[in-house]
């Protein structure tokens, strides 16, 4: 006998507003639907009204954790648009701070997905960790979360020659405790017990399902923006692109701990021949009409940017094609045939960010549950309509 | 790694210091170039409008107050800054600076609001006597100006 669950969008085992329907037999999960837009907000139309450089700032709040990642994309495109080269010393630093940003979430990572495998220690002991990276980001840009370094035609902070000593001795603890993780997260018994077989994605699969990122990468895939497609500096800086065989979660947490390692030996690459120079030129503020396509490597996978300009100072058009919405497909693929009690945890495995990926509203229609796409129009005379119904209080002063 | 190899690590932390510390009795440093909070020097404001027209939150409001005596009130709106510190960039005469204040949290939005009322300040080309703040100010061009050539 099948049942349908609902889980979401609020729900105690998930971190971020997802709204999953199960079709259940006994404990296993038969069939695996997603719907997307309770988290949206709207940041692409309001990014058709501010300048490319309030843009900047907009596009780094679309997601918390990877803040960077989406405005090192956009500033990628909208220099191309605008015909400026950021300074080397400046990609250095943009790419520097690219690199300790994959550091922290792929340390924030290693905590949650031992939190939702009932290891809270091994949450506690990364999380500790990730301040070491943390206060770094903190020092060069200024904040902890949204580092707001990335400006068009270069980055807004220099570093200084204490700060750059100092980096260098952090990655010492870091690669230390890394070791500790992998030897931990590889070898621990109840640890990999709890991992291994969970969520299954095939080679093919991964391929067939457009999966990105480190969950491309533990089904085989080797596909990494940085080298199949090397954006600024990354085509001179040696590393390699960590695969897994295992296709499961424990093979996504094997690759992220390696990429770690990468992570850290590029950050040194970089601290080491850092050149010197100015860390940014003078940008223009309008874009010749055109439109540009820019990528990049997020911490969670590529992340695709495309910005369409008319001539003004704003874009005519902002499309984020997020990490998180190029796994869905994988992810619910990988839901099929397994336990609902594995839901956190291949749901984990991604890495999701739920603010990257909702960019689209399609309604669907509750009995005959087909979909239909809403005009803008349409949708202000229902509102319109509703806002007739409701009763008007009277001297009321709004604050805003 | 057998069952429990991680029971080694688990007692050596017992008996370290904890990684936090008591936050309300013991505060962190922050850093040298920490993001607080935008405020004003109203003495080297040119009134070129840079800060308000950059500020992607919205939240830095210009207005004139008296035209004759060249007066503005500048309000910024703390409840939507998002201490980006792009007002501190865009300014030409390194009027905005942003302190190291993290506790700015109130009960309504309303408090978060910070005015200034000022004259223009005027700038000098020749780096002469400084002219006095209140004198009836010459019309200066709202191009922006090198921090080294401003004047009050």
């Amino acid at each position: 006998m099948k049942f349908q669950i609902p889980i979401g969008p609020q729900h105690p085992a998930l971190k971020e507003p997802i709204s999953l329907r199960m079709t259940v037999e006994g404990e296993v999960i038969r069939d695996a639907d997603l719907r997307l837009g309770y988290n949206h907000r709207g940041i692409e139309k309001l990014a058709e009204e501010r300048t490319y450089l309030q843009n900047i700032y907009l596009t780094e709040r679309i997601c918390g954790i990877c803040s960077h990642s989406h405005t090192t994309c956009f500033v990628q495109g909208v220099e191309a648009l605008l015909e400026v080269v950021a300074p080397r010393r400046g990609q250095f630093l943009r790419y520097l701070v690219a690199e300790l940003e994959r550091v922290h979430s792929h340390l924030l990572w290693l905590g949650v997905a031992g939190h939702e495998a009932g290891f809270d220690s091994f949450f506690m002991y990364t999380w500790r960790d990730r301040e070491v990276v943390m206060d770094i980001l903190e020092m060069i840009s200024g904040n902890r979360v949204h580092y707001a370094i990335n400006t068009l035609g270069g980055v807004r902070r220099d570093i200084d020659e204490a700060l750059r000593t100092k980096i260098l001795d952090s990655l010492g603890i870091l690669r230390a405790r890394t070791d500790y993780y992998f030897k931990l997260g590889a070898n621990e018994p109840s640890f990999v017990g709890r991992l291994a077989g969970v969520g299954r994605l095939s080679k093919e699969d991964a391929l067939a399902l457009c999966a990105v990122g480190p969950t491309a990468r533990a089904s085989g895939v080797a596909h990494d923006v940085r080298r199949d497609d090397p954006y600024g500096i990354y085509g001179e800086i040696p590393f390699e692109v960590c695969t897994a065989d295992s296709c499961d979660v424990l093979g996504r947490t094997v690759v992220r701990i390696k990429e770690l390692g990468q992570s850290y030996n590029i950050i040194e690459y970089l601290l080491r021949n850092l050149p010197d120079g100015p860390v940014a030129v003078k940008a223009p503020r309008r874009a010749k009409p055109g439109e540009v396509v820019s990528r990049d490597e997020a911490p969670r996978g590529e992340n695709i940017h495309y910005i369409k300009a008319n001539g003004s100072d704003k874009p005519e058009r902002l499309k984020v094609r997020a990490p998180t919405l190029a796994n869905y497909a994988a992810t619910l693929a990988r839901l099929k045939n397994g336990f609902i009690a594995d839901i956190p945890l291949i749901f984990a495995a991604i890495d999701p960010c739920i603010c990257c990926a909702e960019r689209t509203v399609e309604l669907i229609d509750g009995r005959s549950g087909r979909p239909t796409v809403v005009r803008w129009s349409d949708l202000r005379r229902r509102a319109a309509r509703r806002a007739g119904r409701v009763s008007k209080k009277r001297n009321v002063e709004c604050p805003l | 790694m057998r069952i429990a190899g991680f029971v080694p690590e688990l007692l050596r932390h017992l008996f370290k210091k904890p990684a936090t510390v008591d936050y309300p009795f013991r505060k962190l440093e922050v850093p040298k170039d920490f993001r607080g909070t935008p405020f004003l020097h109203p003495e080297t404001c040119i009134v070129c409008r840079a800060c308000e027209r950059d500020c992607p939150a919205e939240a830095i409001e210009i207005v004139e107050v008296n035209a004759a005596e060249k007066r503005f009130k500048m309000t910024i709106h703390n409840d939507r800054c998002v201490h980006c510190a792009q007002c501190v960039d865009s300014c030409p005469t390194d009027a905005m600076e942003m302190d190291d204040k993290f506790e700015i949290s109130a009960f309504s939005r309303w408090d978060l609001k910070e005015e200034w009322e000022y004259v223009r300040a005027v700038v000098k080309p020749k780096p002469a006597a400084p002219a006095p703040q209140a004198a009836p100010a010459a019309p200066v061009s709202p191009s922006p100006v090198k921090p080294s050539e401003s004047e009050t």
